[in-house]
């Protein structure tokens, strides 16, 4: 069989592989850059003094992280057209289904690179005359980030692959993009193992990649 | 007769040497205090005794087996050799009898019975038989390094190696470890000790070995080391523990 | 919003068959769990014996221990379920190749179970690595200067304090396979979100079909992370603090 394998087809398929990987990354930078902006302000919710507003963040990101991804890509998918009465695209759903999904993943992440400031620093910032959201922008926030900055790319590689799950609504990213060149020129195995080894090629470089800044880091503290 | 006998050891790291051409030997009923700033080699070299660090050059003989030859069954050697370390390492997952019986039953075959009754045997000598269902985890600095030096007492060692067995302990602790071995070294057990403990090496060492930078740099009977030291560097390092 | 609400749903007929929605969702229950039970004694059993084979002194055993950690990290678990169910039989020998294709019984759930097995051994291996790591080098010279061999020290003094300090990652892991067993639909096993689906095209009930899988997926998540915390509470070692040293 290993003789038999023939990846010509590669080369023909690539432009419309292209176009699947290119939404693929779109959709993980989406979800990535709005996954962030939400989850720090789930994770600001959670440990602020307002017993309301922590308790419903602590409600909202529990329930997701105790979800499979691909149940709440299938919530999204087949609810948001219910209320807002209109049909709406694969594509369309998975970056809003992504964008809430990964803020309960990332504020998480972001809650533990808070409580790794140290509360001193916040005792000092305020002896200073900082405001509480001056402290917390100018001290607590870079601190706990650059902690952070590891396990957040982590997170997105993470978050990167499972961009593949939109399989389930049919939305064309990088793997239904080769599903299809490999239904079409009828050489599914080729395809298979020709875009394994692109995610594996993207997803390792950039695991190497946190590992080099988490030694980095690690020297700076 | 020697009953450890250190033959020129070299020892690097990379390209760091910690070790350079170490030479001593400990008779039969000897007890031999290491000391030295640190980071002066001291502690490697005591783990070069039963093999637990590798060294590059020279050689380590030890009851007449040598330490560095390939073909010697370091775990048995080891088995004879008792060790008691700085952070006590007992295993937080045994009560304080079976950290006693494991490797007697497993190393040396006993039946378990007989390791126990020896177990028992040693708290009591040390102190601590009424402890011997607790958890490590429940026992102070002191009760753990005792029972550390019962459990290697337990395997009924032909020497003991100590590698700074109070260094790790609050000061009020350091006595009650010191008194088992100044017990053990009058009972004429072999001992090899690297510690700080000054009082402990005038009242049972019967040598001193000095080192610095990877080197043995003085060597000489208790009185004369601590009387007058000849070397510069042993003349600060004693003026240094005096303050 | 509009939208007809029906309760009543999961007692009606399916309208293929003579079977009620909440059969199949019964059923559906049990695949889910299938997978993911032998999928999690898989990955226990592979993680260990490569996690710990990572911490050994031999470089090529640490070297394809992380070449099996990362390749297994580092693709998309749909992708590798894919590989497994359309590529690995066109690589077999050919009789095997063609029972693999045709007469395999239950084929889709066990290459569900092996793709999710070995996905989840990698990230096991890696708890168990860091975990063995951990532990104050000490411990495993105090080991071996009481004549214990290298084997003997990890089966006495390494391996019960790892085990102990990974359970509780563990436990994350297996809330994950549980949730991870979900890709399976994509080869046609018809475990929840299979049914789920079917069972949205067959009743037009959205709602109460997801709802339905999703319960079932948080009660199976949650009865995992008390059978671990269980577990967690009898290994507890009285005195030991996780983390002090």
């Amino acid at each position: 069989m290993l003789g038999q394998l023939d990846f010509s087809i590669v080369g023909p398929g690539l432009p419309f592989i292209w176009i699947g990987l290119l939404f693929s990354l779109k959709l993980t930078l989406v979800a990535m850059s709005g996954g962030i902006v939400l989850g720090t302000l789930l994770a600001l919710a959670r440990t602020s003094s307002k017993v309301a507003a922590s308790r419903a963040a602590a409600a909202y990101v529990n329930t997701v992280r105790s979800i499979p991804l691909l149940m709440v890509i299938l919530w999204f998918f087949f609810l948001i057209p219910l209320f807002t009465g209109a049909p709406m695209g694969a594509e369309n759903s998975a970056l809003i289904t992504f964008t809430a999904f990964e803020a309960a993943y990332y504020s998480e992440i972001v809650r533990a690179g808070l409580n790794s400031v140290p509360q001193p620093q916040r005792f000092a910032a305020a002896a200073l005359g900082l405001t509480k959201i001056q402290a917390l922008a100018h001290v607590v926030l870079p601190q706990a980030f650059r902690n952070m900055l590891p396990v957040l790319l982590t997170q997105t590689i993470v978050l990167f692959q499972d961009t593949s799950l939109v399989y389930a609504i049919g939305a064309k990213d990088l793997l239904k993009a080769a599903e299809i060149t490999g239904k079409n020129y009828n050489r599914p195995v080729e395809m298979y193992l020709f875009v394994a080894l692109i995610y594996f090629s993207i997803c390792f470089c950039l695991s190497t990649l946190v590992k080099c800044l988490q030694k980095r880091i690690a020297i700076i503290r | 007769m020697s009953m450890i006998e250190i033959r020129n050891v070299s020892k690097w790291y990379g390209q760091f040497q910690v070790l350079a051409d170490c030479s001593t030997q400990v008779s039969k009923g000897e007890v031999v205090v290491v000391c030295g700033p640190s980071g002066s080699g001291k502690s490697t070299l005591i783990k070069c005794v039963n093999g637990l660090e590798p060294f590059q050059k020279g050689d380590v003989v030890v009851d007449e087996i040598s330490v560095g030859a390939a073909k010697t069954d370091l775990p048995k050697l080891r088995a004879r050799v008792g060790m008691v370390f700085q952070h006590f390492e007992l295993f937080p997952h045994m009560s304080v009898i079976e950290n006693l019986t494991i490797a007697q039953t497993k190393v040396l075959g006993r039946a378990r019975d007989e390791a126990r009754e020896r177990g028992i045997k040693l708290l009591d000598r040390v102190g601590l038989k009424a402890h011997a269902a607790k958890f490590p985890g429940e026992l102070s600095g002191g009760q753990q390094q005792r029972v550390a030096i019962a459990r290697a007492l337990a395997m009924d060692p032909i020497c003991m190696l100590f590698d700074e067995p109070t260094s790790a302990l609050d000061p009020e602790m350091v006595n009650e470890v010191l008194d088992v071995m100044v017990e053990l070294a009058r009972e004429g057990m072999t001992m090899m000790v690297v510690t700080h403990e000054m009082g402990f090496a005038r009242k049972v060492a019967h040598r001193v070995i000095f080192m610095d930078t990877g080197r043995v740099v003085e060597e000489a009977g208790a009185d004369t080391f601590f009387g007058a030291p000849t070397s510069r560097r042993a003349q600060q390092f004693l003026a240094s523990l005096k303050h | 919003m509009n939208y007809h609400w029906n309760w009543g749903v999961y007692l009606e007929q399916v309208s293929s068959g003579d079977e009620r929605y909440l059969d199949w969702i019964v059923s559906a229950l049990g695949w889910t769990v299938a997978v993911s039970m032998t999928a999690w004694v898989i990955a226990l059993l592979l993680g260990g014996v490569v996690g710990t084979l990572r911490t050994a002194p031999n470089r090529w055993l640490v070297i394809a221990g992380n070449a099996w950690v990362e390749f297994f990290r580092n693709v998309p678990l749909l992708v590798q379920l894919f590989i497994w169910f359309f590529v690995v039989p066109e690589f077999l020998p050919a009789e095997l190749s063609r029972w693999v294709k045709q007469d395999m019984p239950a084929k889709e759930f066990f290459t569900a179970t092996i793709c999710l097995g070995l996905f989840t051994s990698a990230r096991v291996a890696e708890q168990v690595r860091s975990g063995i790591q951990s532990l104050p080098r000490g411990q495993k010279m105090a080991g071996l200067a009481m004549g214990f061999t290298l084997a003997q020290t990890y089966r006495y003094v390494i391996l019960p304090m790892a085990f102990r300090i990974v359970i509780p990652p563990l436990t994350s892991e297996f809330m994950n396979i549980i949730k991870n067993s979900a890709v399976a639909f994509a080869i046609g096993l018809m475990e929840l979100t299979f049914i789920s689906r079917q069972m949205i095209e067959e009743s037009g009930q959205v709602f109460e079909s997801l709802l339905a899988a999703t319960i079932l997926y948080t009660v199976c998540a949650f009865a995992a992370n008390r059978v671990m915390a269980f577990i967690e509470a009898r290994a507890r070692v009285p005195g030991y603090i996780a983390g002090a040293k």
